[in-house]
């Protein structure tokens, strides 16, 4: 049975590597997002590094909200979905592994190149690796509650912006904290405290967000 | 002995009555075929038969019990819809492993694609096939996993003559080792079909 998990996973990254522009575009956007920022407010070192969390925080959930949507609607389309669904596999199981191939195609590359933005932004080494800290912790969680939504979009044609504003305000808690465990890096607080609560944020959204997506998935399929 | 009743089921879409009224029930080497024109709720049909939707009021019965009390009824059957399910960035050989995972069969691959003619194509992205070579895909399904039960909404579009023999070919098969099929069609195939079901205009 692991062995089956592991032949879709592989299956589903390769079918992104090979869309180039579905997982690159989205880092592009995250890095231009970014980058604009330091040109439109000015060399101002103080300024940037105070708001630069807020930056590549947002930056980021815009990145995973523009392709998100995507996540469902191409298998709908497809009629791949009918397949998962007659599957003899646990459809949570379906679903949590295409949202780790999802999570290693479009988040995995904005972490990596986040330490480039911060020293553009000016944050010291010790922000550097709570920024790592917090979107290894937080991008999973965008990504179980960008799944539901996708989930329940998925039968809506030309759903536009329904998703960002279905999820976004899900988004609220992680940004508060992500960019809260910047905040007090920046200020040489100690840092558990986010790091748990953040945790507890992916323990909790693990355990019910593929369930709820399975459930909206059923319903979506048949619109 | 495998068995499938269908009583009395009606189906609502945007508060029409879609159809009402459907009776029917099949068994082993059976062949339905479901007959009607555009609209007249062939798909929709063949969507409930496969437990993806809930009809409006009736029963649907496999072994004598409600196939959305069972687990297993979805397990057992054969759904192709009018997408092929078929990923397109994947070659032809990496869609079949992927379904061979998707349903932990693990047959030998290559029997299926020889059977429907796509040996030689094995390696090509289904991005570049044919529409009736992405619909031979779809159906050397039907080989990768054994079910009891097919449901298949206008299987042979898009197929050539050849391509057409080979499903009935395979369809033969199926009834003759004791498997049940339903088909939708609007064209005449020349297929042993057992029983016809009309839906369209009297049952409204």
């Amino acid at each position: 049975m692991f062995k089956s998990f592991l032949t879709i996973i592989q299956h589903e990254i390769r079918v992104t590597m090979r869309q180039a522009f579905s997982w690159i575009t989205p880092l592009l956007f995250f890095v231009i997002v970014v980058s604009l920022f330091p040109l439109a407010i000015g060399p101002d070192e103080t300024l940037l590094r105070k708001i630069a969390p807020g930056i590549i925080w947002v930056a980021a959930l815009l990145a995973i909200l523009i392709s998100i949507g995507n996540l469902f609607r191409t298998d709908a389309e497809e009629g791949y979905l009918d397949l998962l669904l007659l599957s003899p596999h646990s459809l949570t199981l379906l679903v949590c592994s295409k949202i780790f191939s999802y999570w290693f195609t479009h988040c995995l590359p904005l972490i990596l190149v986040s330490p480039l933005l911060g020293l553009l932004l000016n944050l010291t080494s010790h922000e550097e690796l709570t920024l790592i800290i917090t979107l290894l912790l937080g991008t999973p969680v965008l990504c179980l509650l960008g799944a539901v939504g996708a989930g329940l979009v998925v039968g809506i044609r030309g759903h536009g912006l329904l998703l960002p504003v279905l999820i976004m305000p899900l988004y609220v808690p992680i940004l508060i904290f992500g960019t809260g465990a910047m905040m007090a890096a920046s200020l040489h607080q100690p840092l558990n405290g986010y790091f748990a609560i953040m945790g507890a944020f992916l323990l909790v959204s693990l355990a019910f967000a593929p369930l709820l997506t399975g459930v909206a998935l059923r319903i979506g399929v048949n619109q | 002995m495998n068995k499938l009743i269908i009583q009395d089921v009606s189906f609502e879409r945007n508060n029409q009555l879609l159809f009402s009224g459907i009776n029917c029930s099949l068994q082993s080497g059976e062949l339905l075929q479901i007959i009607g024109t555009n609209g007249s709720g062939k798909s929709t049909l063949l969507r409930i038969l496969a437990g993806y939707l809930e009809p409006l009021s009736g029963i649907i019965s496999w072994q004598d019990e409600s196939i959305f009390a069972q687990d297993e009824y979805q397990q057992q059957l054969h759904y192709l819809g009018h997408q092929n399910g078929i990923k397109p960035y994947l070659t032809v050989a990496e869609n079949c492993h992927l379904y061979c995972a998707l349903t932990r069969h693990n047959i030998e691959i290559d029997f299926a694609l020889k059977k429907m003619g796509l040996s030689s194509i094995k390696h090509q992205q289904a991005l570049r096939l044919s529409a009736g070579q992405l619909r031979r895909l779809a159906l050397a399904r039907l080989l990768i996993k054994s079910a009891h039960l097919w449901i298949l909404d206008e299987p042979t579009t898009a197929l050539d003559l050849e391509g057409q023999h080979l499903f009935a070919e395979l369809l033969q098969q199926h009834l003759k080792q004791g498997g049940l099929a339903i088909l939708s069609s609007h064209q005449d195939l020349h297929l042993p079909f057992t029983q016809q079901l009309r839906l369209g205009r009297q049952h409204v």
